[in-house]
């Protein structure tokens, strides 16, 4: 059974404006590692933020882990979003707050409100988050301030704040893209190794096509908000990837 | 994974370290709640005269008072409102008036002689800021009579500061360029002023004034509590003759023409910027 | 274009002209300007300001400083009664900018209209609170408290409370308007409910220009609270009506200094603190 499925999603952002997403369906299955690629303005973006529901769809279905997203209320929301770890391209770690509590921030879906206010994690969540540090090869900027960090260090902060999520699925917003060319291959194969060690789907947004047909194992191409391309890697060539990036101007 | 066997003590460490962050977080806490305290002691557990006060059933009642509305009385505001609005614009066109040798000897770029003028702008500006439009406004009624024209100069001498202040600055960071293209052609320095700087500093001054206008409106409104008319005047009566109700259909009224001030300044605004 | 250095401008172009005055565009702008000639000549004389006697009056406030106000009665100022004052409008204008402020940050949060958790229900209601705390003059909310509760200083703290409020809730609103949204959406992706989100995603943001507009509130609180009292609010602001009251112009003179000395001294403390936070960010 896939962990999840995506059916005939749309979405508009005003009720005048362009249709962003014109019915898109695709499965993501347990051991994923899935790409969304397409030229800028796709609307893979918007895709990635339907699933946790970050963006709100104008109709369509989205099951994840067997619940239909779309009609979740709040507290079921946030309960399908505890479960699905997110990295974004800005990172969007808390620049002012340590690493520490930066990852930390992963476990906020399972602590309660006065906890979280004075900040008093559980013992548990603190070694977790050393140990999700070390596997992220931070383990010497715990105390350090986000802000602090390179690009890639951050990226990792990132990774690791999905991590403490104890996700069920990754969503990953085009993870490599703000960071140099050899920086975006190490966080890539960082996160294929993780991905693989913690047993978890992967469904990444990405614009470098390389990256994709080098670390993902399926693939769907998206070209103005209409699905061109759904299959495994290795049925993906050349003539395909120029239909999909046909109205790219290079 | 090999990181574990350390882990407890790497915890501890890390916890203990949390933990000095927070005894001195701890102690500022400490002496804000201590300020507190002592505070609240003598402002407001000595000095309030709890008899009088009665219960909270009374207090209630008290304010209870304020609601019942006097709607009866909107109609007679309409010209106490006129004549705050129009303080306000007099004081506030005054105020850009007199502001002028501020701006001029307050700008370090165009000071004329820095070491004498540039000080005493700033103390224009700074006496202007630090006394309350109250204060102002007791200051010129004794000076010039009950009425009007004190109000109008309280405001204006209270204006002065913020409109000079800004101006200052926007002057002091123009582009230089255009000075001198304008003396390269030949101007003079009241041309040089007229074509070059004033163009560049319009619009924030513009928008500065129309910004102090609109917290001048607010300002007159009550100067009538101390002599200078206008909707303070209305407040003042109402108060005195025990007429709660008609004391907050003046405090909606003075809502509403704050209300209006906003507008009027977001139209302006946008047919000039 | 001039290729002939002999040729005048106009002979080279004689059927092209430019005029200031553009119909209707400058209509307006001329209209407007006319319109607000007109409204403040007829404020003038609504307000019956004498503008002939306008300029003599600058020589008669010459001398009435001269004559009445000086030399100020520097002595009546240095009175313990009076200091005692002045330490009460300190704490006045501390309590006041202390509970203004625990007001403040979640009317600033529920009226930032990025993050405000509904904007059909809170945010408007969170706006108008704030802009009615505002509106309404500090003297006002004076007046009102001194009325409900008698004079005293609790009627300046809750005074200076309001104004606290509206002056650094519209200021908090606006600064988280301008955060980066980014780590919002990440906190809300892990699952946290809107207060885990302020705490995480906002707070962390806007700590350091609240810590500065909370230093600047309580410098704006302390000049608000010089003259509460002169409606009975405690403080300072009642020695000053005492003695504008009985015509004692000097000591008048002597407390009004002592305000500008001591908000000159409020003011320098809370730029350099401002300075020194901006620094620490």
């Amino acid at each position: 059974m896939p962990i999840l499925s995506v059916s005939d999603l749309k979405v508009r952002y005003s009720t005048s404006g362009p249709e962003i997403l014109k019915g898109i369906s695709f499965d993501v299955e347990p051991d994923d590692f899935f790409a969304i690629i397409g030229p800028s303005g796709a609307g893979k973006s918007t895709l990635i933020r339907c699933i946790n529901r970050l963006v709100k769809p104008t109709s369509g279905k989205i099951m994840l882990y067997g619940d239909d997203v779309l009609r979740l209320g709040a507290r079921e929301l946030r309960r399908v979003r505890r479960s699905t770890g997110m990295i974004f391209q800005e990172f969007n770690l808390v620049n002012r707050m340590s690493v520490m509590d930066n990852v930390l921030s992963g476990r906020l879906g399972h602590v309660g409100n006065l906890r979280a206010l004075f900040r008093q994690f559980s013992r548990q969540d603190i070694a977790r988050a050393l140990s999700v540090l070390d596997r992220v090869g931070l383990s010497d900027h715990v105390d350090k301030r986000a802000d602090e960090l390179s690009g890639g260090q951050r990226q990792r902060v990132g990774i690791a704040r999905a991590l403490m999520q104890d996700p069920k699925l990754l969503l990953l917003d085009e993870p490599t893209s703000s960071l140099d060319p050899k920086i975006s291959r190490e966080v890539m194969a960082l996160i294929v190794e993780i991905a693989k060690e913690y047993r978890v789907p992967v469904l990444c947004n990405i614009h470098d096509v390389k990256l994709a047909m080098e670390f993902c194992n399926k693939m769907i191409g998206l070209q103005d908000g209409v699905k061109m391309f759904d299959g495994p890697t290795s049925a993906m060539n050349e003539g395909k990837l120029n239909d999909i990036y046909a109205m790219e101007v290079l | 994974m090999t990181a574990v066997p350390h882990m407890d003590q790497r915890l501890d460490a890390f916890l203990a370290g949390r933990r000095r962050g927070k005894t001195t977080r701890t102690l500022i806490y400490l002496v804000i709640a201590l300020l507190v305290i002592w505070s609240v002691k003598t402002t407001i557990v000595d000095d309030t005269d709890w008899e009088r006060l009665g219960s909270v059933s009374d207090v209630l009642a008290s304010i209870g008072n304020f609601l019942a509305i006097d709607w009866g009385l909107m109609p007679d505001l309409w010209q106490p409102a006129l004549e705050t609005i129009m303080v306000a614009t007099l004081g506030t066109v005054l105020g850009v008036i007199s502001c002028i040798p501020a701006i001029w000897f307050g700008a370090l770029n165009i000071s004329p002689f820095p070491p004498i003028t540039y000080p005493i702008a700033r103390l224009m500006m700074t006496l202007s800021r630090s006394i309350h439009e109250i204060v102002w406004a007791l200051f010129f009624v004794a000076a010039v009579g009950l009425g009007a024209l004190a109000g109008v100069l309280a405001i204006a001498v209270r204006s002065i500061g913020f409109i000079a202040k800004m101006s200052a600055e926007a002057i002091e960071d123009l582009d230089p360029r255009p000075v001198e293209a304008i003396r390269a052609v030949g101007g003079n320095e009241f041309q040089v002023f007229i074509y070059a700087i004033l163009p560049q500093v319009l619009p924030v001054m513009v928008g500065v004034i129309i910004f102090e206008w609109e917290i001048n409106i607010r300002r007159s409104s009550v100067l009538g509590l101390v002599g200078a008319g206008g909707l303070g005047l209305v407040f003042f009566r109402q108060l005195n003759t025990f007429n709660e109700g008609g004391v907050t259909a003046v405090i909606l009224a003075i809502l509403l023409l704050i209300l209006f001030g906003e507008l009027v300044s977001y139209f302006v605004r946008k047919a000039i910027i | 274009m001039a290729s002939q250095d002999t040729l005048s401008v106009s002979e080279v172009t004689p059927e092209r002209t430019w005029r200031r005055f553009k119909f209707p565009g400058s209509l307006y702008r001329y209209l407007g300007l006319l319109a607000a000639v007109a409204f403040l000549s007829l404020s003038v004389n609504y307000l019956n300001i004498p503008l002939d006697r306008f300029l003599g009056m600058f020589g008669r406030v010459g001398d009435l400083i001269t004559d009445r106000y000086y030399p100020p009665d520097i002595e009546y100022v240095t009175d313990p009664d009076y200091i005692a004052s002045v330490i009460e409008t300190i704490q006045m204008a501390y309590l006041g900018a202390l509970f203004g402020m625990l007001a403040a940050v979640p009317l600033g949060w529920f009226g930032a209209y990025n993050v405000s958790p509904s904007r059909r229900f809170i945010y408007p209601i969170a706006r108008l609170l704030t802009m009615s705390a505002r509106a309404v003059h500090e003297t006002i909310w004076a007046i009102l408290f001194v009325t409900i509760l008698g004079f005293g200083m609790m009627a300046g703290v809750f005074a200076l409370t309001m104004f606290c409020i509206g002056f650094a809730g519209k200021l908090f609103a606006e600064e988280i308007e301008a955060i980066d949204m980014g780590p919002v959406e990440a906190i809300r992706a892990t699952g946290a409910n809107e207060f885990k989100v302020m705490v995480y995603g906002i707070f962390p943001q806007v700590r350091v220009a609240f810590t500065g507009i909370g230093i600047y509130t309580w410098d704006v609180a302390f000049r608000a609270a010089t003259v509460v009292g002169f409606f009975g609010a405690g403080g300072m602001g009642w020695y000053l009506k005492r003695n504008v009251l009985q015509i004692e112009t000097q000591r008048v003179a002597a407390i009004l200094l002592s305000i500008v000395v001591l908000v000159l001294i409020s003011e320098a403390i809370s730029a350099f603190a401002r300075a020194k936070v901006a620094k620490a960010k």
